[in-house]
């Protein structure tokens, strides 16, 4: 049977959790759960909107009428049992909301809490929906499981601190956050994402039937490239041992965080050499981050197998 | 210290309430999806007639003529394919299926369509798409167990789908395919009716998947 969400729908899926993700990612440093770090207060509001409304946009190139008809998408908001319909309104909702905060931040004021609050809601519902999307879906049994939107929403929040990472790398330059705190949650949230992508993928191969078909695509067959290689090791193990190796690194050299910071400040040399060095291997391991999440749904999207396959038996 | 432990409290109180705020937001919806889907389907009534195929595996000869007469019926797109007869491997068994779209009870295509292009009829249980709402988004394609819509992308860019020949049935005939049946393999009428035929079954035969997804409106009896 011939599958018809390709890769514009796995990049929509994608830039709608990250740029949630990186929302989230902003709202939890203006609580000071990340450290004190004016970039990672501001970057993430920036961007959150951008990269969903540049998804939303995807999506509408890739409806057979999006470009002809563009008047028929009014029609998507119709439907309340449709969780496309629920995810239109959730993105416009978010996108709006968005733009305001970023321009707060922007304009240097101070956000409306009801505004910033009702925000993290919408992005944390824009990670839910990209995941409920396809779990609801009892004709593709790999997907129809609860536990997808938990992947969903953990990895967008994995890859949305990444990319706020990375950009508040670039916006703010040599100000650095607070890697050990960082590196901490970024260990929590990729160990949960490997015994969830573990479970899912194990659940599945031994579910039997079409649902194990989808999981060996991944394990053994046309994807494992991508399952195995680009998410397995480069977006999760691979991360999950550097965000180790510094949370030991940066623990033991100071428990208050800024330790690069500190080493930069302080003069000695090896030491600076040192912090960039790990500093730069962060970045990397954040760069990865968001390769794995952006192949992770590219995974369960062409995993995707119907329940029955037009064959008579 | 014992700000510390409010502190630490409240931070614990907060976690709890944010996972159980999450499995909130994801299990609710899941479980009420189905319940929303199946009033919308109008199923509420048990009253309200289900018209539906019922098709005689035993009588079929693979001529194919139900699924040449819907072309020629309702003029599918090059690509599109209303009804279709499948074939069981070996061929030589002889077991044949014609299908198209089943007019469940419990459509998931109708679920999933954001536009409404979906609608159930009352009067007779049909389950008609409306071409000129429906934009192409693909996802009744992963949500109908049967694959029933069709969609050509190149082509027009919107789903199509056998309409049960509602417009020849309001004027009183037959749906074409079940006309150009020669040997009564495939019939049609009120489900409840059909489903008691000596011999007809559920469409879970043959490997078809379970009925309990949307509930369809056919019936087969099955080759032995
Ligand atoms: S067979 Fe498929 S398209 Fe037809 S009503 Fe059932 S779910 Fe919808
Ligand atoms: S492809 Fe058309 S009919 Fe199918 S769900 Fe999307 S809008 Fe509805």
């Amino acid at each position: 049977m011939h599958l018809h969400w390709q890769w514009l729908i796995v990049i929509y899926l994608f830039l709608g959790g990250l740029g949630a993700g990186a929302y989230l990612t902003s709202y939890a440093a203006g609580r000071g759960w990340l450290g004190n770090s004016p970039a990672l207060q501001r970057a993430g509001y920036f961007i959150a909107a951008p990269i969903v409304a540049f998804g939303t946009v995807l999506l509408v190139f890739d409806l057979g009428q999006g470009l002809k008809k563009p008047w028929l998408l009014i029609g998507l908001l119709s439907n309340f049992s449709s969780v496309m319909t629920w995810g239109v309104y959730i993105l416009a909702l978010f996108i709006c909301v968005g733009l305001v905060v970023a321009f707060f931040v922007w304009k240097k004021k101070a956000i409306p809490g009801a505004l910033e609050h009702l925000g993290a809601l919408l992005a944390f519902s824009t990670c839910a929906y990209t995941g409920l999307l396809v779990a609801v879906v009892e004709a593709i049994p790999f997907w129809n499981t609860y536990v997808m939107p938990v992947l969903f929403v953990v990895s967008a929040i994995s890859t949305g601190l990444s990319i706020t990472v990375l950009v508040g790398n670039i916006i703010d330059k040599g100000v650095h956050a607070d890697e050990y705190k960082i590196s901490k949650l970024h260990f929590c949230l990729v160990s949960v994402e490997i015994i969830l992508v573990a479970f899912i993928f194990s659940v599945a191969n031994a579910g039997g039937g079409v649902k194990a078909a989808s999981a060996a695509q991944a394990i053994s067959g046309g994807l494992a490239l991508w399952f195995w290689l680009f998410l397995v090791v480069l977006g999760l193990v691979v991360p999950l041992l550097i965000s180790a190796f510094a949370v030991r690194k940066l623990g033991r050299s100071a428990h208050t965080g800024h330790a690069l910071h500190a080493a930069a400040g302080s003069g000695n040399t090896v030491a600076l050499e040192q912090g960039q060095g790990l500093a730069n291997v962060l970045l990397l391991s954040d760069a990865l981050v968001v390769l794995g999440g952006f192949v992770l749904r590219y995974v369960v999207i062409f995993a995707a197998l119907p329940i029955w396959n037009g064959t008579l038996m | 210290m014992s700000k510390l432990d409010v502190k630490l409290k409240r931070r614990t109180a907060l976690k709890i309430g944010a996972l159980t705020a999450a499995a909130v937001a994801v299990g609710v919806p899941m479980g009420s999806l189905k319940e929303a889907s199946v009033k919308a389907a109008g199923t509420e009534s048990s009253e309200s007639k289900q018209l539906g195929f019922m098709y005689d595996q035993t009588k079929c000869i693979n001529c194919k003529l139900c699924a040449k007469a819907c072309k020629e019926t309702n003029k599918w797109e090059p690509g599109a394919e209303w009804r279709k007869v499948y074939v069981a491997e070996p061929a030589s068994n002889k077991v044949y299926l014609s299908m198209s779209c089943n007019h469940c009870a419990d459509p998931a295509c109708m679920a999933v369509c954001p536009v409404k292009a979906y609608t159930k009829r009352d009067k007779d249980g049909i389950v008609a798409h409306n071409t000129k709402k429906c934009v192409g988004c693909a996802y009744c394609l992963y949500a109908c167990p049967y694959h029933a819509p069709q969609f050509v992308k190149s082509g027009t860019g919107a789903v199509t789908k056998c309409s049960f020949c509602a417009e020849i049935q309001d004027q009183g005939g037959k749906p074409a395919c079940v006309s150009a049946c020669p040997t009564g393999a495939l019939t049609y009428g009120d489900i409840t009716e059909l489903r008691k035929t000596p011999g007809a079954v559920a469409p879970e035969v043959n490997g078809l998947p379970p009925a309990s997804i949307t509930n369809p409106s056919l019936v087969i009896i099955p080759k032995v």
